[in-house]
This record gives structure tokens, C-alpha cells and sequence, in this order.
């Protein structure tokens, strides 16, 4: 699938009667990285909600290529286009490696294309083509997340959301992990990448946003993002050093 | 006792096994994709064997002199289609809105649902307060081998039972239907985002199970020859200690726990002097030790990892 743009207008996101997400609006553009960065609580995982229909907005437009999908249904939204790679891995314990990534092509109603997706998907991390019967609950943290971004991408996603890739992940994976989502941006695809990690995050993602509050406190280009120490200070502190 | 009547009990209680393991494993599914206990699913084995036998009253009062096999036909057809678009229904109106709800609500509308039906059928069929004979449809015959008799008809019945085991097995591991019931069942949420319909899910979830709580209800009424407005409590209690003694939420385990608990009953049957009506006394009193020893059953699972 090409590339899909993402243009979200001023959304309020809320659980029960708490807005998490007040007036943010955020463009990520097609054959892009867009990063969004921001602390513990700061709404970032909500936004990706909100984008994939879990959460739907109260109010504002998402716009899908131009397309509005909110108040779409999750397997509506994901079915335009969109692939989740979700915060935490979220691999299905109890179904094997393989049955874990025909899952992510469920909408492909072509087998011989799922074939073809899992063998790409196997030369990409091989370890995955190993334990291809073995049920994912017995894997490593390690190899769940690879399972995770493999299952992301037997969709051929437009658009891919990642959600905290490198949350207890070891350092050295966490490299490998961001090498793995220049090569699928290089491939043509969109990417919004939910991240902490500050510096890996911006050294690999073309724009970004900073949120804060709910609330987007800076936006730019990576550059631009990079070129903010004291800004990437007040509301990182530490993080990513 | 004689070998003739130790296999006599044997086909008798896989044949209770059977039924049994129709009627649980809709209870573990219903539980596996939305963590709910349907109470209701007892009185929706009774709803289709009354939905067999009127379909068989309908056939054979209007006259036509229809084969048995094709009345017999007609009965499946209607009770297992119908409870799996009622269970279906069932799903969306009553189960699905409550979603947020406790669980707890949704038991107590279900177990209201359940009298609303058992009530309806009593009130509405004709003279439903009496026990209803159960057409015998099956051929009559029986093979003797030596002093022992099996029944034609209990062995179609027996044979009808376990290729509906069999065929529910290889839908949860074979199809794509499947899969997205394992998905679900383990994790909803991801499983949306992967594009699995939630709802179109739990609604293919239940009208499985309904239908298997049908073919439940129709063997049970050609075992027995005869069905009665109430035959879903005891039929719901049992399917739903059979699913508990198993595991919740485990296919394998509702099943094994329907042919264990046709064993008890058997049992009880055999070695109890007193008259066999205590069979149920026995076999429950049997569950609540099973339970104390294994409360979490006995391929007891974690919530994570179920179906």
C-alpha cells in the first residue's frame, strides 16, 4: 500500500469524564517519521488511541488521506490502512508465532499474499521463522517485539503507529530496533513512532511533536525539535540522557 | 456385574458425556470472548429441542407423509439455525450492551432472559407444562453382541455428538473464524487493532455455542424421547459445572469436564444402593470436592491466555 498522510484537528480525547487530549492537532506527513515525544501521562499513548478508534475523539476531525475516520470502528480504521504496533508488544500468549502474524494480515483475505507477507516478514528476523510453532507467550522479550513489529506489517500498513518500541527493551535491541524503523520507513512507509527515548527517537524521525499536559507544547522538525535543549530538559529531565 | 452391562453403562454415559460437552464448551466460549457467564444457555438447549419438535409436529400435521430422515433433517436444520441466530441476537441485545457493565448484571439478565424463555415456552406451546413425548425418528433396531445391545440409535446419536465436537475443534484451530475467536478471547483490544471485528466476532462466538446448546437439546430429546419445558436447568447446571470442573474458558476442558461429569453420574448410577434419582445428588456432591481440590479446574488457566 503507498504511504498515507495523517491530519488530526484539534481533538479532545477522554476516559469517563477526564479529557486526556484537549484541542491537540498534529500532521504527519506521507513517506515520513513523525515522532511524538512526551513524558509518562502526557496523553502520547492516548493520541495513538484515539487514532486507531479505540478511544474515539469527543471532538475534532482524524483525517486518513484526507479521509475522516473518527467514530470509525478499530477494524474499519485499521482496514483503510493503518497498521498498530501497540505500546507493550501485545502478542496473543496463547497462539503460535505464525498464528500471531496472521493476525495481523486478518484482513488480507488472500492467502497466497499472507504466505508471501510471513516470508518477507521471517527474512527480515529469522529468529521469528525459528520459533515459528512455538507459542509467543514462551518467547523473550526480545523476540516478542520483533514478533509485535512483524505482525504490524503483514497488513502492508499505509501507515504504521508504534507505541513505545523500546519500553524494557536491553539498549543493544533498542539500536536494532530503531534501525528497523528507518528500514520500514525507507520501504514506503508513513510511520508516527510514540516515544520517551528523546535522542534515538529524533536522530531516526523527520518531524515531531512534543506533548505535554495533553497539550502540544512543541512541534518542528527534528532539527528544529533537536535544537531545543532546554525545552527537551523541561519536560524530559533525564530521559535518554 | 457382567461385561454386557459395564459396556451397557459405557455407551450410556459417553452419550451423557456427549451432551454434556455441547452444552459446556458454549458456556467456555461465551466466557473466553467476553468474560461473561451466560445463564441463560441451559434454557437455550430446551428452546431448540422445542424448536425440533415443533418443527416435526408442523411437518407431520400438515399431512405430507414425509421419510423420518427428512422430518429428522428439517428438526436439525431448524433447531441449530434458529438458536444460533437467537444466541446471536441474544449477543447484541442483551450481552454486548451491557459490556461496561459489571458482570455481575449480565448474569442476572441472563438468568432473567432464561425464565423469560422457559416461561414463554411453558405458557405458549401447546399444553408446554406437561412433559412433551419426543419423536422417534431414528431407526429402532440394535446389534447384539453376545448379551450386549447397542442401539442404532444411540450410536448415530453418539456419532452426531462427537463430529460436532470434532468440527468445533477444527473451526477454533483451523479458520479464520477461529483465530479471531482466539484473538479476542485473549486480548480484544489488540485484536481489533489488528483488524479482527469485535463484535462480528462475539456474535459468530455465540451463535456457535447456541447451536451446539441446540444439538444438545435435539439428542437429548431423541435419547430420551421425550423433553420438557424445564429440561434446560438441570441441563444448564450440569454444562456449566462441566466448563467449571474443566477450566473455564478452555474448550478441551469443557468437554473433558462433560465426560467426567457423565461419569460421576454413571457412576453414582452403578454403586449407589439406593434409587438412581441420586445419581445428581452424588455427581454434584463430587463437583464441590473436585472443586475444593482444583478451584481453578482442572486445566485451570490464566485470564491471559484462554480459548
Amino acid at each position: 500500500m503507498k504511504a498515507l498522510s495523517l491530519e488530526i484537528r484539534d481533538i479532545t480525547v477522554g476516559y469517563d469524564r477526564a479529557d486526556v487530549l484537549s484541542g491537540v492537532s498534529l500532521t504527519a506527513n506521507a513517506g515520513e517519521i513523525t515522532c511524538l515525544l512526551g513524558a509518562n501521562g502526557s496523553g502520547k499513548s492516548t493520541l495513538a488511541r484515539a487514532i486507531l478508534g479505540l478511544t474515539p475523539p469527543r471532538s475534532g476531525t482524524i483525517r486518513l488521506d484526507g479521509r475522516d475516520i473518527a467514530g470509525l470502528a478499530v477494524h474499519k480504521i485499521v482496514g483503510l490502512g493503518i497498521g498498530a504496533i501497540p505500546e507493550g508488544r501485545r502478542v496473543f500468549p496463547k497462539l503460535t508465532v505464525t498464528e500471531n502474524l496472521r493476525t495481523g494480515a486478518y484482513l488480507v483475505r488472500d492467502a497466497a499474499l499472507v504466505a508471501t507477507r510471513m516470508t518477507e516478514v521471517f527474512r527480515v528476523f529469522p529468529r521469528l521463522e525459528e520459533r515459528a510453532g512455538q507459542l509467543a507467550g514462551t518467547l523473550s522479550g526480545g523476540e516478542q517485539a520483533m514478533l509485535s513489529i512483524g505482525r504490524g506489517l503483514m497488513g502492508s500498513p499505509g501507515l504504521l503507529i508504534i507505541d513505545e518500541p523500546s519500553l524494557g527493551l536491553s539498549p543493544k535491541f533498542v539500536k536494532e530496533n530503531f534501525q528497523v524503523i528507518r528500514r520500514i520507513n525507507e520501504a514506503g512507509v508513513s510511520v508516527l513512532l510514540v516515544e520517551q527515548n528523546v535522542h534515538q527517537t529524533l536522530e531516526v524521525a523527520h518531524r515531531g511533536y512534543v506533548l505535554s499536559g495533553g497539550r502540544v507544547v512543541a512541534e518542528g522538525t527534528a532539527e528544529e525539535l533537536k535544537r531545543h535543549p532546554e525545552l527537551v530538559a523541561a519536560y524530559f529531565g533525564n530521559h535518554g540522557g | 456385574m457382567d461385561l454386557a452391562l459395564i459396556a451397557q453403562h459405557l455407551v450410556n454415559g459417553a452419550m451423557l458425556g456427549v451432551i454434556y460437552a455441547l452444552v459446556a464448551v458454549g458456556f467456555t466460549l461465551f466466557f473466553g470472548v467476553l468474560d461473561v457467564i451466560k445463564f441463560s444457555h441451559g434454557d437455550v438447549v430446551m428452546l431448540g429441542a422445542f424448536t425440533a419438535l415443533a418443527t416435526s409436529a408442523g411437518l407431520v400435521g400438515s399431512g405430507s407423509a414425509l421419510p423420518p430422515a427428512i422430518v429428522l433433517a428439517a428438526m436439525f436444520i431448524a433447531a441449530v439455525g434458529g438458536m444460533a441466530v437467537f444466541g446471536a441476537l441474544m449477543a447484541k441485545f442483551l450481552v454486548l450492551p451491557l459490556r461496561k457493565a459489571p458482570t455481575l448484571n449480565v448474569l442476572l439478565i441472563t438468568l432473567m432472559a432464561g425464565t423469560v424463555i422457559r416461561e414463554a415456552v411453558r405458557l405458549f406451546y401447546p399444553q408446554g407444562s406437561n412433559p412433551k413425548p419426543f419423536p422417534r425418528l431414528l431407526p429402532t433396531g440394535a446389534w447384539e453382541i453376545g448379551e450386549f445391545t447397542l442401539r442404532y440409535d444411540s450410536t448415530i446419536l453418539l456419532v452426531t455428538g462427537v463430529v460436532a465436537i470434532v468440527l468445533v475443534h477444527l473451526v477454533i484451530t483451523r479458520t479464520r473464524l477461529g483465530l479471531a475467536i482466539r484473538a479476542v478471547a485473549q486480548d480484544p483490544e489488540t485484536a481489533s487493532a489488528m483488524g479482527i471485528p469485535f463484535h462480528g466476532t462475539v456474535l459468530a462466538t455465540f451463535a456457535i455455542g447456541s447451536a451446539l446448546a441446540a444439538l444438545a437439546g435435539v439428542v437429548n430429546g431423541l435419547y430420551y424421547s421425550e423433553v420438557s419445558f424445564n429440561m434446560g436447568l438441570l441441563l444448564g447446571a450440569i454444562g456449566f459445572s462441566a466448563a467449571v470442573i474443566g477450566g473455564l474458558g478452555n474448550v478441551y476442558g469443557a468437554i473433558l469436564g462433560g465426560f467426567i461429569f457423565a461419569a460421576l453420574q454413571t457412576i453414582g448410577a452403578v454403586l449407589l444402593p439406593i434409587a438412581s434419582a441420586y445419581k445428581d445428588v452424588f455427581a454434584f456432591a463430587a463437583v464441590i470436592l473436585l472443586m475444593a481440590w482444583k478451584p481453578g479446574g482442572l486445566l485451570a488457566e490464566r485470564s491471559a491466555d484462554r480459548v
